[in-house]
Order: C-alpha cells, then sequence, then structure tokens
C-alpha cells in the first residue's frame, strides 16, 4: 500500500517534473538552436537540457521527412516526365517518316522486278503504282530511291530519267514491303506483268522474292518554294 | 533525479541523432537524384525541340501537313454524251488517266497534289475497283478534282504540251470527255488523314 501510494507520488512529480521541462524547454529553443551541439554537452547535460535537446530533434527530423517527402514527391513526378517516354514516340515517328520520305537507307524482305525490253514510261509508272497498291514501303528503279516527288521522265526517245539520272534497261524494280502480296499482286492473271507481256512482244520478265534487300537513300533535296504550311 | 532517466534521454538522443543523420544523407541521395533528372530533363527538352522541328520538316514533305499556295485546278470528268454505239470507255475517265495527270503535275515540279481532298502521298496508290476510283483507299466520283501547288506557268505549259497527255486530249476532243486547266492565286490542300503502315522496311542496313 506504502509502495502503491509512493508509486503514485512518484509519478505525480515525474509527470509535474516533466510539464515543467517542456515549458522550459519550450522557452529555451531558441536560445538552444544556436548554441553547438558537441558530444560532451549531451553527456553533461541535465534532464531539462536533454528535453530541449529531444524536442528539437524531433523538431527537425520531422522537418526533414517532411523535405525528403516533398523531394521524393519532385522524385516521381520527374521520373514520368523526363521526357523520355514522349522522346521516344517522337524518335519512331520521324523514322517512320523518314522512311517513307525516302530519306534514310531501309533494309528489309521484299521482291525484286526485272523487265528487259522496251517498255515506256507510262509502263513504269504502273508498275510502280502497282508495287505502292501491294503495300510497298520503300522502292528503288535502277538503285534510285523512289520518292513522292520521283517521277520517271523520258527527255529523248529511248532515255529515260529518275531523279534526274539517266537509266537504261534492263530495269530493276526493287521494293520492301511483304513478298508474297507484291508477289501475288503482280503475276495474277490479267495483272500487269501479263499485261506487259501481251503489249510487248519477248519481254522477260522476272519477279524474285527477296529476305533481305538494302535500298540506299535518296540523294536529292526537297525544298518548298510555292508550298507553305496552313497554319 | 534518478540515474537511469538521464541515460534513456542520452540514449533518445542518440536515437535522434542517427535517425537525422540517415535522413539528411537520403535528402542529399534524393536532392543529387533530382539534380540528374534536372539536367536529363533539360538536354531532353533541348532534344524534343530539335526532334519536333526535324519532325515537322518531314510531315511537310510527307504531305502530313495542309499546305496552301499558287498552282493549278485541274477538272477531269466522264463525257455528257452518251452513245451506244461507241465504246463506253472512250466516253469516261479512268484510274490510269488520273494517274498520268499526277504523274504529269510531279514533271512539271508541283509541290503538293490532292485528288478530291485526298493528298496524294509516297505510299498514295491510285487503283480501279470495277468502275471505281481508289486513291488512298477512299472511292472517289467524277468530277475529279485535281489540285497541284506550284509553278502554275511551269504547270499549265507541261499540261498544255501536245506531248503529253494524248489520250485524254484526243477523248476530250472526239468524246466530250473534261479535261480543264486552270491556274489558281492561292490553293488549299487538306493533309494526308491515313497511315503509313511500315512493317518491313527497317532502318538502315
Amino acid at each position: 500500500m506504502n509502495d502503491k501510494i509512493g508509486a503514485m507520488k512518484s509519478r505525480s512529480a515525474q509527470l509535474l517534473l516533466t510539464i515543467v521541462c517542456f515549458v522550459l524547454g519550450l522557452l529555451l529553443v531558441a536560445q538552444f538552436r544556436t548554441q553547438r551541439m558537441a558530444g560532451g554537452y549531451i553527456l553533461s547535460a541535465s534532464s531539462a537540457d536533454q528535453l530541449i535537446i529531444i524536442s528539437s530533434l524531433v523538431e527537425n527530423n520531422a522537418r526533414l521527412r517532411e523535405e525528403m517527402e516533398a523531394l521524393e514527391g519532385q522524385l516521381d513526378e520527374y521520373q514520368q516526365t523526363t521526357g523520355r517516354a514522349v522522346l521516344e514516340g517522337l524518335v519512331e515517328e520521324l523514322n517512320k517518316v523518314r522512311i517513307i520520305n525516302g530519306l534514310v537507307e531501309v533494309s528489309g524482305a521484299g521482291v525484286e522486278v526485272s523487265i528487259d525490253g522496251s517498255i515506256g514510261v507510262l509502263d513504269l509508272q504502273d508498275l510502280i503504282n502497282e508495287l505502292r497498291n501491294a503495300g510497298a514501303e520503300a522502292l528503288t528503279i535502277n538503285g534510285e530511291r523512289l520518292t513522292l516527288y520521283s517521277v520517271i521522265a523520258s527527255p529523248e526517245d529511248g532515255v529515260m530519267t529518275i531523279n534526274g539520272t539517266q537509266f537504261s534497261r534492263p530495269y530493276v524494280l526493287q521494293a520492301i514491303g511483304d513478298p508474297e502480296t507484291m508477289e501475288t499482286a503482280l503475276l495474277r492473271s490479267g495483272g500487269l506483268i501479263a499485261t506487259l507481256e501481251h503489249n510487248y512482244e519477248g519481254l522477260a520478265v522476272s519477279v524474285i522474292r527477296r529476305d533481305r534487300m538494302v535500298l540506299p537513300v535518296y540523294e536529292g533535296t526537297i525544298e518548298f518554294v510555292y508550298a507553305s504550311r496552313v497554319e | 533525479m534518478p540515474g537511469f532517466e538521464h541515460e534513456s534521454g542520452f540514449l533518445t538522443i542518440n536515437r535522434l541523432e542517427a535517425e537525422q543523420g540517415e535522413l539528411k544523407e537520403n535528402i542529399g541521395r534524393v536532392r543529387e537524384q533530382l539534380d540528374e533528372y534536372r539536367r536529363e530533363l533539360a538536354a531532353n527538352t533541348e532534344m524534343l525541340r530539335e526532334i519536333n522541328a526535324e519532325l515537322e520538316r518531314q510531315k511537310m514533305m510527307a504531305g502530313l501537313l495542309a499546305v496552301e499556295g499558287p498552282g493549278v485546278l485541274v477538272t477531269l470528268d466522264d463525257s455528257s454524251i452518251r452513245s451506244a454505239a461507241a465504246d463506253s470507255n472512250d466516253f469516261l475517265i479512268h484510274e490510269y488517266d488520273l494517274r498520268d495527270v499526277v504523274n504529269l503535275l510531279w514533271l512539271a515540279g508541283s509541290e503538293a497534289i490532292a485528288v478530291n481532298d485526298e493528298r496524294i502521298v509516297a505510299t498514295t496508290s491510285i487503283y480501279c475497283v470495277g468502275s471505281t476510283v481508289m486513291v488512298n483507299d477512299t472511292r472517289l466520283s467524277p468530277p475529279y478534282l485535281i489540285q497541284a501547288v506550284g509553278n502554275s506557268v511551269v504547270q499549265e505549259d507541261v499540261l498544255r504540251n501536245p506531248g503529253y497527255l494524248r489520250e485524254i486530249k484526243q477523248r476530250a476532243e472526239l468524246y466530250g470527255v473534261q479535261f480543264k486547266v486552270n491556274r489558281i492565286g492561292t490553293l488549299t490542300l487538306p493533309a494526308y488523314k491515313g497511315g503509313f503502315p511500315i512493317h518491313y522496311a527497317q532502318l538502315g542496313d
């Protein structure tokens, strides 16, 4: 019983001391903050001082944790918006358009069409149209890469030019795309090759599927003098 | 004051200080990481700007942007004359007529071409299914209005050159198919709206 009362007394005394120390601590925090915390100081510090140190540390650590949370939040944000994904998407889009424009070397499967005979410019253009219709992604005629703006011209009889470069028979067209689709389109009965063979006697035509061809880049430049972008 | 309380306070301080040290270390590490990300973001932003500019340039060439400028409007239409006796093909505009006019317009230095508002691009084919003309897998019906931005004087000269489009011109004369060329001060051509499916071609060798 006495022990109990003694313990209670001691507890209320501790509580009182704690309250006093806390108030004292609050009053002294400002002053304490300007002081350096030497190791020896802590060891020799009074309980009141210790409480001040503890409350200061608790407060400081809470602020540090807050700062840490804010920084981690920023980090999360940065990781999502470094633009790496956007950048990758853009590069992919750019490469696709460059392939379409013929402004980059490409490789892939496709067909190689060789024609030896006195066919005309319009026949070759029909052949190109047929290959594009069958999904050709990149084309060359006698090694010259075709762009949207490439046209076959015939400044003199029998002389043909593409991209300003002269070429002559045999005509070799390379097309990257689905080999089967392109081959089928060209060779179907009543198709373009059949028509050409019908129109030109002794025409030598071969359509060969290729697993892999390398088509060169268009060497010229494409510039706009008359067309401007609609803003 | 009992000694153990003194010691417990000391331990608490030690623990809190250790925690503080750890927090500070972590904050330093995250700040470094953030700096690294900021540098990367700056570099990426610069790269984004460059890639975007290049992409716009390439899209212009590919026909993926609406354009305007001077040029010609070529009108092709079936004949209004109906003759049971003659070959009806002579009275109609065919897909190969459109193809020949488009190719000739490129030859005349055109910078952008559209047929009935379907922009001609590198993957475009002009073909027919039965008697229906398809451009970019879109059905077109006559009259066919071909707009081409370019030097309209050169374009008109080439189109009217008797050496070109002989067949169309002959059918215009004999069977009444329409072939008209008008120089226009400002044409507006829409952008190509389709996709460029690339499944086989890969960059480089």
